[in-house]
């Protein structure tokens, strides 16, 4: 069958009335539970999966992507508005996002980022369309190796992230690594830095370190302010991005979704990359780097863009050799195996309905998101109207119940009051989160894959540069530290002639 | 004053007793007269899910109860085994476990349980292993890949989906009684295994034969070599480690079961254990649980103890990597 038929099926499939109240319910659902923090896509999958056994299978699976990138646009918000990254991904939207709420821009940012999340959607399922049988080949040529050398890349990319020192970015990203330790041991299987608690058995929650970390410890620094007036409150300038805003964000937009799509077909942190990898490549591009971290709009297009286009490429390891990519698409493999349709290389062939009209649901998703998403920005930058005492409590009181609710365990809610403390603390020490909590995601994928090229090579380190693309990517990494402390230096150079060095951008 | 403890002492006991929910004072014959929780230590949507749902379904029907699957991953499984062992022994509580994941749990780690702590009611599903190997691959049966281990200790590389589980410990057996010098590279789950074997990162995998691993068969992307059970099986075309001339190799099959809490009175058990023995032999439930993993003779409480007991012989030392 070829590509026409296959999307003209699609179509005939996604747009049975039946689908589209299920893609519409979907990205209702995902996009709710983005917006309450601590619910993730993860939870709600896993809880919702049990009703999807009586629909049709290509139904169910339309309706859990959907609640899947639904998500992806309901978690842009909070990040935007209140500084809570309900995903690893969304981490990267709050270092410029929460800045421009903060300048009253809250409209734009939000606005821009469910532009941005549509064309990277859209962008992407066209990729996903045309694209789907070579880059599953790219995602499993991705061995241990490979892994190692991107998330290297990864890390290295985030002590890009920080308005403050490198130095201190790197340390934060060391911690990150450290606290990402604890846990069963991926290769020997004993328990670390658990204190015997089974609850620690399975490492932090991903979810609280991330709300505990910037959403309390705003939460508490806002508290410790003695001005009346709390930043955010300020009045807000145009619920619009403008056209100045279109025009900045439009390059970045165009990037992101590349990057997104093809990042985002990696299994394991493929999505969390991408957005790093778009914030890094905007602000390394800027002509004023510095803007970043201060409410650049560019740092909210590209890495939503990204992020969006990379949870539809996530679908191609899963659609085309029945890999799943990450937790949410192992959930959606799970709903699938349960309708005894198993994904896997004869999937197009035996059931294209399921292919195609995923394929074309997603692209009518990503309409209704925009159309839902766009009058909806107005609603929710009336939320920071509300006294910052009311909005702190119950975004609190919100994230300690949603933080609950993703294992049923109160051990999670202690994790977030105490990483919250510590938010608290490097927020007065000039620290930042970001570093931490990227660390963090991506400390679990560099350590196994590191042990599993060791025992695959036999202890061998030359298996990292004799693969073409794990030497590869290694290059770059070398590249990147090479270039960035050469334009440092002469940055340096410049200010010291004019005289006006600040210490913050002296170290980069 | 001791008389007076011993009294206080014996009214808690009372007291425990009489909170103890409608089990404790009940006979056999009532029960059940509440709804039933079904722990599933694994995610929505996995196989042990998927069986517990089909087996919540019949039992529903069975009893008169409502049953309520209640997924709890975490820890391989130890915690919802502990959220188990929290609630009172009155047959409410039910947990599925996996065999012999649940063993190797405690065999690792200290996690707060045994195999005293459960009472098992029975066996559901027990699904084999299968050593695959991709495509291209230019081991063409067992004995050439052994072979190949021989010759050259570090070449093997035996991907398998988790650290402590069956396939890991049971390709430590091999090497340890067999002196084939396998090395054993631990993935998150068994899709990930696949990717690795499908872009030749690992010489072979040691994986279930469950339903995602038949597609990438049936496709002709991977091969058997060989199957971890006594005999061959109908819907794999693989000799077994037995005919190969490795005899201990019969340890790596999975059994899902039911299992309460230790000290759930035998009535209880043993009315639990009838239901499921009826579920085994519905037709419609057999299709929910796939009928190629049904035992063709049902596995009752007494036939899991001593899978349990088994189990623990064979895996004690070879548990923990290194």
């Amino acid at each position: 069958m070829g590509v026409l038929d296959g999307i003209a099926q699609g179509f005939a499939v996604a747009l049975d009335p039946v689908n589209i109240l299920y893609v519409f319910i979907g990205v209702l659902i995902g996009t709710v539970i983005g917006v309450l923090p601590g619910l993730g896509p993860t939870a709600t999958i896993a809880l919702l999966l049990p009703l999807t056994y009586e629909i049709e299978p290509h139904t169910a699976v339309i309706l859990l992507a959907g609640i899947y990138y639904g998500s992806m646009y309901g978690g842009t918000i909070t990040s935007v508005l209140l500084r809570l990254p309900g995903e690893a991904a969304s981490v990267v939207t709050t270092f410029d996002g929460y800045e421009m709420a903060k300048q009253g821009r809250a409209g734009p940012a939000l606005g821009i980022a469910a532009i941005g999340s549509f064309v990277g959607g859209v962008l992407s399922v066209v990729g996903l369309a045309l694209l789907a049988p070579p880059l599953a080949a790219l995602a499993v040529s991705f061995g241990p190796p490979e892994y190692v050398a991107l998330t290297v890349l990864g890390i290295l990319l985030i002590t890009y992230l920080g308005t403050g020192s490198a130095v201190k970015s790197l340390c934060m990203a060391a911690l990150g690594l450290l606290l990402a330790t604890v846990g069963q041991d991926p290769i020997a299987g004993t328990t670390r830095f658990t204190f015997g608690q089974v609850a620690l058995f399975d490492g932090l929650d991903f979810v609280a370190v991330a709300m505990g970390l910037f959403g309390v410890g705003e939460i508490l620094h806002s508290l410790e302010r003695t001005e009346k007036a709390q930043a955010v409150a300020r009045r807000i300038k145009g619920i619009w991005p403008s056209r100045a805003d279109m025009r900045d964000s439009a390059g970045a937009i165009g990037r992101g979704s590349v990057l997104g799509f093809l990042i985002g077909v990696l299994p394991g942190g493929g999505g969390v990359v991408s957005s790093l990898a778009s914030y890094a490549l905007e602000k390394r591009r800027a002509k004023d780097p510095s803007r970043f971290g201060r409410g650049a709009i560019e740092g909210v297009a590209g890495p939503e863009t990204a992020n969006n286009a990379s949870s539809t490429s996530a679908f191609i390891p899963l659609l085309t050799l029945g890999i799943p990519a990450n937790v949410v698409l192992a959930l959606i493999f799970g709903a699938l195996l349960i309708h005894g349709v198993t994904p896997g290389p004869q999937l197009i062939d035996q059931h294209p309905e399921i292919f195609w009209g995923v394929i074309a649901s997603m692209f009518v998703g990503n309409l209704m998101l925009l159309a839902l998403n766009i009058p909806l920005v107005g609603v929710f930058v009336q939320i920071l109207r509300v006294r910052a005492g009311i909005l702190s409590a119950f975004a609190l009181l919100v994230t300690m119940a949603g933080v609950f609710s993703i294992n049923n365990d109160a051990t999670d809610m202690w994790v977030v009051l105490a990483f919250g403390l510590l938010g608290w603390l490097m927020k007065k020490t000039g620290f930042e989160p970001g570093p931490l909590v990227l660390a963090f995601v991506l400390g679990p994928v560099l350590e196994r894959a590191f042990r599993q090229s060791m025992l695959i090579s036999g202890g061998s380190l030359s298996v990292f540069v004799t693969r073409p693309i794990s030497g590869g990517l290694l290059a770059a990494t070398v590249l990147v530290v090479v270039i960035s402390v050469v334009t440092a230096r002469r940055r340096a150079r410049v200010l010291h002639r004019h005289d006006e060095l600040t210490p913050a951008e002296g170290e980069r | 004053m001791n008389r007076l403890r011993t009294a206080a002492a014996l009214a808690a006991a009372l007291l425990l007793a009489a909170c103890g929910g409608p089990g404790s004072a009940e006979s056999a014959d009532e029960y059940p007269s509440d709804q039933i929780r079904l722990i599933v230590p694994y995610t929505a949507g996995g196989p042990t899910d998927i069986a517990a749902r089909a087996l919540g379904r019949y039992m529903e029907g069975a009893l008169g109860q409502t049953v309520v699957v209640e997924n709890l991953p975490g820890a391989s499984g130890s915690t919802a085994y502990q959220e188990l062992l929290s609630a009172e022994p009155d047959g409410y509580t039910l947990s599925m476990s996996a065999l012999p994941t649940a063993v190797l749990n405690y065999l690792t780690n200290d996690v707060g349980y045994t195999r005293d702590s459960f009472a098992p009611v029975g066996v559901i599903t027990q699904v084999p292993s299968a050593l695959v190997v991709p495509a291209s691959s230019p081991y063409q049966d067992l004995e050439a890949l052994f072979a190949a281990a021989r010759s050259d200790p570090a070449l093997v590389s035996v991907g398998t989906p988790g650290a402590t589980n069956t396939h890991a410990a049971e390709t430590r057996r091999i090497t340890q009684l067999y002196d084939v010098p396998l090395t054993v590279v631990p993935f998150n789950g068994a899709q990930e295994v696949f990717a690795a074997l499908l872009g030749g990162n690992i010489v072979a995998g040691f994986v279930n034969a469950s339903q995602d691993l038949m597609p990438l068969l049936e496709s002709g992307q991977l091969r058997v070599l060989a199957v971890g059970t006594e005999e061959r099986l109908s819907y794999l075309d693989a000799p077994t480690f037995v005919e190969h001339g490795y005899p201990e190799i019969t340890q790596s099959t999975t059994t899902f079961g039911v299992v309460a809490p230790a000290g759930t009175p035998q009535p209880v058990i043993a009315k639990l254990e009838e239901t499921m023995r009826a579920a085994s032999a519905d037709p419609e439930t057999r299709r929910g649980l796939d009928e190629r993993y049904v035992p063709e003779q049902f596995l009752g409480s007494a036939d899991l103890a001593a899978l349990f007991a088994e189990t623990e012989q064979t895996f004690q030392g070879v548990a923990s990597g290194g």
